[in-house]
């Protein structure tokens, strides 16, 4: 019982990774094992997360804070996306070894957690379970950014 | 690795290679401590893949490394109990045992080395037989009063020692991912991907050495034991297990299972001199096996450093160390050329230096700015 109580109750952290999307379908205990695995960094404002062309290794979650993706060196008019609170990038990095498609630049002072691409690898042979409904997210994020790319073509 | 040492210049080169002989000149100094964590290293690359099952299973990390640490340590603890008793016990017989296999080995060479004088003119003036019978029949009568009591009390000496190995493997186990957040967590924004990868490659490196060394063990051990049964060598399951965990001292540890497996057969057999000849093409056999099957098979291509390079490198660790810098020198220098390679990376990369720079420039300001803007 009390493993029951302990288990479904979500520290402030565990609540502030529950915010971030693709980690909304994962269970409290996953997302215990989900935490052992990242890495928390903090950007101050202006800083470059990671440049267009890199080699990609890692996801990156937005705890708190703004990022702005653009094309190398072009903040204002090259911009993509602007990201926020509960949103990640760099998920290519999951999928291949492919570079970085554009700049990551900090427009506020934010903290982010990091996924390194092998530990996610590790994640699929151990926990298959986790690792199924976090691949699932991914593909709906890709697919809805996708959707997002189409229609800002065809208007 | 050699795809990688292509990329590595003279300078790094260089670094690498110093480091390398620094490095186990240090280890030299606390080998006390460097051997068991080398063994702890070894356990938990055998123990990782089932602490994942375990944890696959449903069980916590730490339970895992707390069962499969303990079963070994039990294992280990129940394998000295049994053999305690046996070798107190025998401890009487062994003086006798050396000195018949010692006495056994000298008489092969004798005859060797008595053909030999027949055969060629200035080695008789020599009269090496003789001296050599001479001097190995010294070597056994001392041996008990010089070297026996020496054995017992290094083996003792260094038990408490190895039984660190388990309890190091245990805290690997467990907190080898804290570890290496709290590494990853000291470096600047900058590198931190550079440097994640890095640990990962570490890790690989030492992985496939290990294990591959485990594995490539068990084979020799196989091997070993098989051919000495075939040939009718006696014990050859001792033989066997001995001479394929010698092999972990390169180029000595083969010469001395070799050495050992000629002696037995020479002394339980004598005069039948082609039963050594046999040994001796079993052991250049398995030699040769190793060197192009079994190490490119199991430890793989990718850890395989320029041959010339490892002849050099055991030289030179033997100066330094020893037999100890001899089983050193190649993981270090397979850990220090990744090391070597993404630093190499990662200073010549003037972007990453750049976004370094402006990262601290953006600090500073941080810091700064409620004093600049009670200066304006």
């Amino acid at each position: 019982m009390l493993r029951s109580l302990t288990g479904k109750f979500e520290s402030p952290q565990l609540a502030t990774l529950r915010s971030i999307s693709l980690f909304s379908q994962i269970a409290t205990g996953e997302l215990r094992t989900i935490r052992g695995l990242l890495h928390h960094r903090t950007y101050l404002k202006d800083e470059v997360i990671f440049d267009e062309g890199e080699e990609g290794q890692a996801i990156y979650f937005i705890l708190s804070g703004k990022v702005l993706i653009c094309r190398q060196g072009k903040p204002v008019e090259g911009v993509i996306a602007e990201l926020g609170v509960g949103q990640c990038f760099g998920e290519m990095a999951l999928l291949d070894n492919a570079p970085r498609m554009a700049q990551v630049r900090a427009t506020e002072n934010c903290s982010l957690d990091v996924l390194f691409r092998e530990d996610f690898l590790r994640l699929i042979q151990t926990h298959s379970h986790i690792a199924s409904k976090l691949s699932l997210e991914l593909a709906r994020m890709m697919g809805e950014r996708l959707r997002q790319t189409v229609n800002s073509y065809v208007l | 690795m050699n795809a990688n040492a292509s990329r590595i210049g003279p300078v790094t080169w260089c670094g690498i290679i110093g480091s390398t002989c620094l490095l186990i000149f240090l280890f030299q100094k606390i080998l006390w401590l460097v051997v068991p964590f080398l063994l702890a290293l070894l356990l938990y690359y055998l123990l990782a893949p089932l602490s994942n099952k375990l944890v696959l299973s449903g069980l916590s990390s730490n339970l895992a490394a707390t069962l499969l640490s303990g079963a070994f340590l039990l294992v280990v603890i129940g394998a000295l109990l049994l053999i305690y008793p046996r070798v107190i016990a025998n401890a009487g017989e062994w003086q006798s045992t050396v000195m018949r296999y010692l006495d056994g080995g000298a008489r092969v060479v004798e005859a060797l080395l008595f053909e030999m004088q027949q055969n060629f003119a200035f080695l008789r003036k020599g009269n090496l037989s003789v001296e050599l019978r001479e001097k190995t029949l010294g070597y056994a009568e001392q041996f008990s009063d010089k070297h026996l009591g020496g054995a017992i009390f290094t083996v003792v000496a260094w038990l408490p020692s190895l039984l660190l190995a388990p309890i190091i493997a245990y805290f690997l186990l467990k907190d080898g991912g804290t570890l290496r957040k709290f590494i990853a967590e000291t470096v600047p924004n900058a590198y931190f991907e550079k440097t994640l990868y890095l640990l990962h490659a570490l890790d690989k490196t030492a992985r496939q050495y290990f294990v591959g060394m485990f594995k490539l063990t068990v084979i020799d051990a196989v091997f070993l034991v098989f051919g000495l049964w075939i040939l009718g060598v006696p014990s050859p399951l001792t033989l066997g297990l001995i001479a394929a965990v010698l092999g972990w001292v390169p180029y000595i540890g083969p010469i001395i299972g070799c050495v050992l497996a000629v002696m037995v057969a020479a002394t339980d057999f004598p005069g039948e001199i082609s039963l050594v000849y046999a040994v001796v093409g079993l052991f250049g056999l398995l030699r040769v096996l190793d060197d192009f099957v079994f190490v490119p098979f199991v430890i793989g291509k990718n850890m395989s450093i320029h041959p010339l390079l490892t002849l050099l490198m055991f030289f030179v660790g033997e100066a330094i160390a020893g037999v100890a810098g001899l089983m050193l020198v190649i993981p270090i220098l397979g850990i220090v050329m990744v090391v070597g390679e993404t630093l190499e990376i990662i200073f010549r990369d003037t972007r990453l230096r750049a976004r370094h720079a402006y990262a601290r420039q953006l600090h500073k300001r941080a810091a700064n700015a409620d004093l600049e803007m009670r200066q304006h």
